[in-house]
């Protein structure tokens, strides 16, 4: 059989073109004019409803754009995020676990300025000072923080008081509860990173904001310190000590194999006293433990005697930016207001799932009775407190945070010592220090 | 066929045939020879896009970012080769090439010896053969995520099976209890091999099994009449009779081997302090958590260029062996 040329050439043609246009179509670009795209990714169920209602049926229902959510994993919407955003496919709405992946985005011109609407939505007023400091870039805003949290230390109402323990608040009172922990054959701290690596730095940022203390850390985050200053070294050293004498999650060998469920679950049935974790860490409380009021928290203790007890390290879980490919950013920064710069909206939002609150400025009279009152008591001390500090995936530049996370490994197994480790974290700092990429932080309260 | 053997350069009785010019095409529309190649391309062109797309866009632009600092959002700048200068530098990198190494050593002897024995045994079952090849080629069929949580949970040191086995009360077992499988440095990497392997080896089996179901019964009755055992009928029948597959395994083995990602990743993310890190999951890191695009791409440099050599040396055996594969 035989076919014509005239016939082939223009087949074989359209074939090849058929193909590769296929992969540019599905890919598309922003929805049509006066939609806004946004993923989302919620810990349960019902969280996910919740933000459906308040946030996006409520924003259709009082705009003419609309908003459709997508729902992506949890733990892989960063990721997910980061690629598209590469990719130029992003959604109208881009999600940044904090401000310095944000920046990223923001420094490549993969997200728009905001300064315009910040303008228009008072946004500078709305948020607390220091979270719309961390907003900007060189000056300009350019994402949203959607949820604000700290580390605490977690323990077991009941537990305690069966012991006659008290929560800590100074390194003597910590090293008692945690020897006498010990001896009654528990895990006296909790800890670990197995499934994620990234819960190393839950426990570093504690240590190093309760031994080294804010003012340290942004000096050493201002330039005007060194990580390998005696502070940070007997910081870590401590570490190594609670390592040494089993009370890390048990030993070495069990940091490595104990994941947050564990340590939540220890909580719960008794065999671990206390966590060092945070404040996401609310909601998988309640499910776990069987009386969901006999968890509690405490600020964290003074680990050294230069730093005041109940240090707040200050985290922003999500910073939210718009694509610069949105074909409707004004709808887009609307949105992000809707989400994120009302202050009833969002507690609504808070009392119904237990997430954390955007960092507003919130009255303790605001929140509605729903809200638990350990959430609430969280929120009302923080505002207030002139002792907060750093956390590390919030302030630190992105290859510093990602050297202490995995790095650490090494100073659990033995591998590394407390200077080596902390040199290795200066040179990582210095480079990015140098190349500009580094967040201003705010300035320690108790220095302004 | 005028056509035909003057192209060859042979006749149908084998005599040379002078090679000249293309017996005149021109002034005919489209010859049947032409239209057969116009065909082939119009079938083969989908595929070419899609390879072009997906495979060699990609992979040239990897060497260009190779040689760049993209962070992969912001424009690359030329860095030369101090990707490549850190990487040969790089404790984790050199660490993680020798995990690989030892990981494609194991997985060269113990499955695929398994795969083989297991094989060869299985071949001999009159009955019941169906079920055990089922049976071990299960554990291939599961997702890769689910079997290595499942056995993340049996290598617990507090719940899983070797705290479960010192209960027994045998003096043997009981620093079982005692052993923490992926969190011990020493242990994760085996460890993890030893999970991958609980997949892999059935899967090696079943091919291995179709490939001695193949071979001429004739040469087993044969060897058997010269007083053969089963040793020596695997020794010197089936072995040299499924070389091919052998081969062909082994070679995908060294490949896979170098390629490693999923239950490393799963089980350990390269941990403790990585012990159990390969180049995939240090290439992962620089790439996704480090948003070193750049030198993440030197680094599967390094692994296409190992392929590559594992390739050529295969090619170069085979040539100089003489194998049929």
């Amino acid at each position: 059989m035989s076919i014509p040329k005239h016939v082939l050439v223009p087949l074989g043609l359209a074939t090849a073109a058929s193909v590769a246009l296929a992969g540019c179509v599905s890919g598309g670009g922003s929805d049509a004019g006066g939609t806004v795209t946004y993923w989302g990714a919620f810990y349960a169920p019902a969280t996910e409803e919740a933000f459906q209602e308040i946030f996006v049926d409520g924003f259709n229902a009082e705009h003419d754009a609309q908003v459709t959510m997508e729902v992506k994993e949890l733990t892989t919407l960063g990721q997910l995020t980061d690629t598209a955003v590469a990719a130029g496919e992003a959604p109208d709405i881009v999600y940044a676990d904090g401000p310095s992946a944000a920046s990223d985005f923001a420094r490549a011109d993969r997200t728009v300025d905001l300064d315009e609407y910040a303008q228009e939505y008072g946004w500078q007023d709305a948020f607390l000072p220091w979270a719309y400091e961390l907003s900007q870039v060189d000056g300009a805003v350019r994402s949203v923080p959607a949820s604000y949290g700290s580390m605490v230390l977690y323990y077991n109402a009941e537990v305690f008081e069966e012991h006659g323990w008290t929560p800590p608040t100074t390194l003597e009172e910590f090293e008692q509860v945690a020897q006498e922990a010990d001896e009654a054959g528990m895990v006296p701290l909790g800890g670990g990173n197995a499934g994620y690596q990234g819960m190393s730095e839950w426990l570093i940022t504690a240590v190093l904001n309760a031994a080294v203390g804010p003012e340290k850390i942004h000096d050493v985050l201002t330039g005007e310190a060194k990580f390998t200053d005696p502070e940070f070294v007997a910081a870590i050293e401590l570490v190594e000590s609670w390592i040494d004498k089993g009370w890390l999650a048990g030993g070495a060998e069990s940091y490595f194999t104990t994941d947050d469920t564990a340590n939540v679950t220890g909580l719960a049935n008794g065999t671990t006293a206390m966590y060092l974790s945070g404040t996401w860490s609310f909601n998988s409380l309640t499910e776990v433990f069987e009386d969901p009021e006999q968890w509690a928290w405490a600020p964290l203790p003074s680990l050294s005697d230069d730093v005041e007890p109940g240090v707040f390290p200050l985290a922003i879980g999500t910073a939210l930016s718009v694509s610069a490919e949105a074909e409707d950013p004004d709808a887009a920064a609307a949105f992000l207001d809707y989400v994120a710069g009302d202050v009833d909206r969002a507690l609504e939002y808070t009392a119904r799932t237990g997430e954390n609150p955007p960092p507003l400025q919130i009255d303790a009279d605001q929140f509605p009775d729903e809200v638990d009152e350990r959430t609430v008591d969280l929120y009302s001390q923080i505002p207030d407190s002139t002792n907060v500090g750093y956390a590390t995936w919030t302030f630190f530049p992105p290859k510093t945070d990602s050297y202490l996370i995995t790095e650490f490994d090494k100073v659990v197994t033995g591998d590394s010592t407390a200077e080596e480790y902390l040199a290795g974290m200066q040179d990582t700092f210095d480079k990015e220090f140098d190349a500009g990429t580094t967040l201003v932080p705010f300035t320690p309260q108790s220095e302004g | 066929m005028t056509t035909e053997t003057a192209t060859t350069g042979a006749s149908l009785a084998g005599a040379p045939v002078r090679r000249g010019p293309r017996p005149a095409l021109r002034g005919r529309p489209l010859g049947a020879r032409r239209q057969r190649r116009l065909l082939a391309w119009v079938f083969v062109a989908p595929l070419l896009v899609v390879n072009l797309l997906v495979v060699t866009g990609p992979g040239l632009a990897s060497v260009y970012y190779s040689f760049t600092d993209w962070n992969g959002l912001g424009t690359p700048h030329f860095v030369g080769l101090s990707n490549y200068g850190e990487m040969l530098g790089s404790d984790a990198v050199g660490s993680a090439l020798v995990h690989n190494i030892l990981w494609t050593l194991f997985f060269l002897v113990v499955p695929m010896t398994m795969g083989l024995v297991g094989a060869f045994l299985l071949s001999r079952l009159r009955r019941r053969q169906t079920f055990f090849r089922v049976l071990y080629f299960v554990p291939y069929v599961l997702a890769t995520v689910v079997s290595a949580a499942v056995w993340r949970q049996l290598l617990d040191p507090d719940g899983g099976v070797g705290a479960a086995l010192a209960t027994l009360g045998l003096p043997f077992l009981e620093g079982l209890g005692e052993v923490n499988f992926l969190g011990n440095p020493s242990l994760a990497l085996g460890s993890v091999a030893f999970v991958n392997t609980w997949q892999w080896w059935g899967f090696l089996l079943v091919i291995f099994l179709a490939s001695m179901q193949s071979v001429d019964p004739a040469l087993y009755e044969a060897v058997r009449l010269d007083g053969a055992g089963p040793v020596r009928e695997f020794w010197h029948i089936t072995l040299p009779m499924i070389r091919p597959t052998l081969v062909f395994l082994g070679l995908m083995t060294i490949i896979w081997s170098f390629l490693v990602f999923d239950y490393v990743y799963v089980l350990t993310q390269g941990g403790p302090a990585g012990s159990t890190d390969v180049l995939s999951t240090v290439l992962y890191r620089e790439a996704f958590q480090n948003q070193r695009h750049g030198y993440a791409s030197a680094i599967a440099m390094l692994l296409s260029v190992i392929s590559a050599l594992t390739v050529l040396g295969y090619l170069a055996l085979r040539r100089r062996l003489r194998w049929d594969v």
